[in-house]
């Protein structure tokens, strides 16, 4: 009896192994795939189903150089991280002390308005793009990098105001009262008790506000028209369309090269994005 | 409450400057200053868009009341839009929810190596959903893409991913699926590693099987979580287009255009802006009420969702 458990019970954790190894799998394959199709000529994917894995310097090398020159990609990447860090820096700079106020003082219809900021994350964003576009027009901001950031902080403030609430909250009010006894005013506590520790909820945020505007390229579409101050989901969207017929190999080296930044990125800072889904959702 | 009377206190021992109302003022009035300014205001001017009939060509577009409107309930490709987007939201939703829960409880076994499994499995979030569409174009190809090749090896029929009208949405689902599963599994996992060991231990000593203990203690204690993830992704999935515009630009035949997607090409290909002003308030609309009524159910305050 007790040996046939046992025995069960060894067999559902090979299986479950097994389970583990085929997710493993089948979560790294796309990604390596898209990654052999980029190292790849274009008739070579036509040809050789699947492909072969051997491979040669000279097609990835032009290929890569491609993308990252005559198509400039490379541009586009240190485009989009301008905008997007300079956005982002902004809407922490601009959120921050905001959350901390929901957190932290009461006010008149304070409940409506954490509603209508929150709900400000939930916009679609065609509602608001044309009109963005015509105002951007308006002030001779087009085909400007300003053009781009002033709505992309607007994009991500909600978002950076919602995690960041979540986080002042989680701070013991103890430490406001022991700082105010010690004749801290809002502001110096805010800055020199607070912000050191809710630090690790401003990367957080930072993160999530960044790979907001980093995927966002409506806004740009309107905005942009010069091709060196594309971003790069812009870049990648009107390389790679479905609207149009495309060279494979190429739209997979976009693929990787729009990817791999925001991989890297978030290698670095890979234990605050779980904090980040998981603010609001579990306490 | 509490907070109030110590507020109240402490704007009564500390000076002029901290006064209370000056502090919320000067800690909020930013953000709330450059929130109307780039995003209630451009709410407003759609509204005002969606009755005029403006389009880029024109310096200005006239005023022609809610006639937009009328001609949106009217045009029958709104209406498949409509359809599009609850079949698309109703039906990726269901499969995230169904798989994300499925995962969270097999990594809760904690498995030797499951943290490097669970790290890439939270990849495909992180990618830009244009490359995600690119990506599932090639692997899903039907002359040389890797997943019609194993298919075929396996000996079965392959099926027509993107090309057929049957097929095309079912695809769009799964892709999405793929590519936001993993946020309802972090949710989810995360909610699970909180939920008290002794109660389910508890149940397991007195003989319930594990379904049940599933089914009549876990799953409860899981709600909350698992409805917050789902309101976040259906309000996701209802209003990004981006997906669609990497992996199958609405077709064939309108097939996988959603109202996201049926607002982006009014709007940027047709260039008919007062036209697609009248569709993303339809989608604001639809959003209204349908939030309302799913935030009878759900929390999603921070700091509140006890």
């Amino acid at each position: 009896m007790i040996g046939g458990r046992v025995i069960r019970r060894r067999a559902e954790r090979a299986v479950a192994y097994v389970v583990l190894v085929a997710l493993g799998v089948f979560g790294v394959a796309p990604f390596v795939y898209m990654v052999i199709l980029s190292f790849k000529r274009r008739i070579d994917i036509l040809v050789r189903v699947p492909p072969s894995l051997s491979f040669q310097w000279k097609t990835i090398a032009s290929s890569y150089r491609e993308v990252l020159y005559s198509q400039g990609m490379l541009e586009f990447v240190r485009n989009s991280i301008f905008v997007v860090g300079v956005s982002t820096l902004l809407a922490l700079i601009i959120g921050t002390p905001a959350a901390y106020a929901f957190s932290r003082l009461p006010f008149r219809g304070k409940k409506n308005l954490g509603n209508t900021i929150l709900s400000m994350r939930f916009m679609p964003p065609i509602a608001v793009a044309i009109p963005l576009f015509l105002m951007i027009k308006e002030i001779g901001l087009r085909d400007t990098y300003l053009g781009l950031i002033l709505p992309y902080t607007a994009f991500s403030l909600p978002l950076i105001v919602w995690i960041m609430i979540g986080f002042f909250d989680e701070v013991p009010r103890e430490i406001d009262d022991a700082a105010q006894v010690d004749g801290c005013t809002y502001f110096g506590l805010l800055w020199r008790v607070m912000l050191p520790i809710v630090r690790p909820g401003m990367v957080t945020a930072a993160l999530f506000g960044a790979i907001f505007v980093w995927n966002e390229f409506l806004v740009a579409l309107y905005v942009i028209d010069s091709r060196g101050l594309q971003t790069i989901s812009l870049g990648a969207a009107t390389l790679v369309s479905a609207e149009h017929p495309i060279d494979w190999n190429i739209s997979a080296v976009v693929g990787v090269v729009t990817v791999v930044p925001m991989l890297l990125f978030s290698l670095l800072v890979q234990r605050y994005i779980v904090r980040g889904l998981t603010a609001g959702a579990v306490k | 409450m509490i907070t109030g009377s110590l507020a109240a206190r402490r704007s009564f021992v500390i000076g002029k400057l901290d006064h209370r109302g000056v502090a919320v003022l000067l800690l909020l009035g930013p953000c709330l200053l450059y929130l109307i300014a780039f995003a209630i205001y451009p709410l407003i001017y759609s509204l005002r868009l969606s009755l005029t009939d403006l389009r880029a060509a024109d310096a200005a577009g006239h005023w022609i009341g809610l006639r937009n409107y009328g001609d949106l309930l009217r045009d029958q490709f709104f209406w498949n839009a409509t359809k599009n987007s609850a079949i698309m939201v109703v039906s990726s939703v269901t499969v995230e929810v169904v798989v994300g829960v499925a995962l969270a409880m097999f990594f809760n076994l904690h498995l030797r190596g499951s943290a490097i499994v669970r790290g890439i499995l939270v990849l495909p979030m992180l990618i830009t959903p244009i490359v995600v569409g690119v990506m599932w174009r090639s692997l899903l190809n039907p002359d040389w893409g890797l997943v019609n090749w194993a298919i075929v090896e396996l000996g079965f029929e392959q099926p027509n991913w993107l090309g057929s009208v049957e097929m095309a949405m079912k695809t769009l689902i799964l892709v999405d699926a793929w590519q936001w599963t993993p946020f309802v599994f972090v949710i989810v996992y995360a909610r699970l590693q909180t939920l008290p060991h002794d109660v389910i231990e508890a149940a397991e000593i007195d003989g319930a099987s594990r379904w049940g203990v599933f089914r009549h203690i876990i799953l409860p204690l899981l709600m909350p979580a698992i409805a917050f993830a789902a309101v976040f992704r259906a309000v996701d999935a209802f209003r990004s287009f981006d997906l669609i515009f990497g992996l199958t630009y609405g077709g064939p035949a309108r097939s996988t255009t959603t109202l996201a997607f049926f607002a982006f090409q009014n709007g940027f290909h047709f260039q008919n802006y007062g036209y697609a002003a009248a569709v993303a308030y339809m989608m604001l609309l639809i959003l209204m009420i349908g939030t309302t009524v799913l935030l009878r159910y759900v929390q999603l305050r921070p700091g509140h969702a006890e």
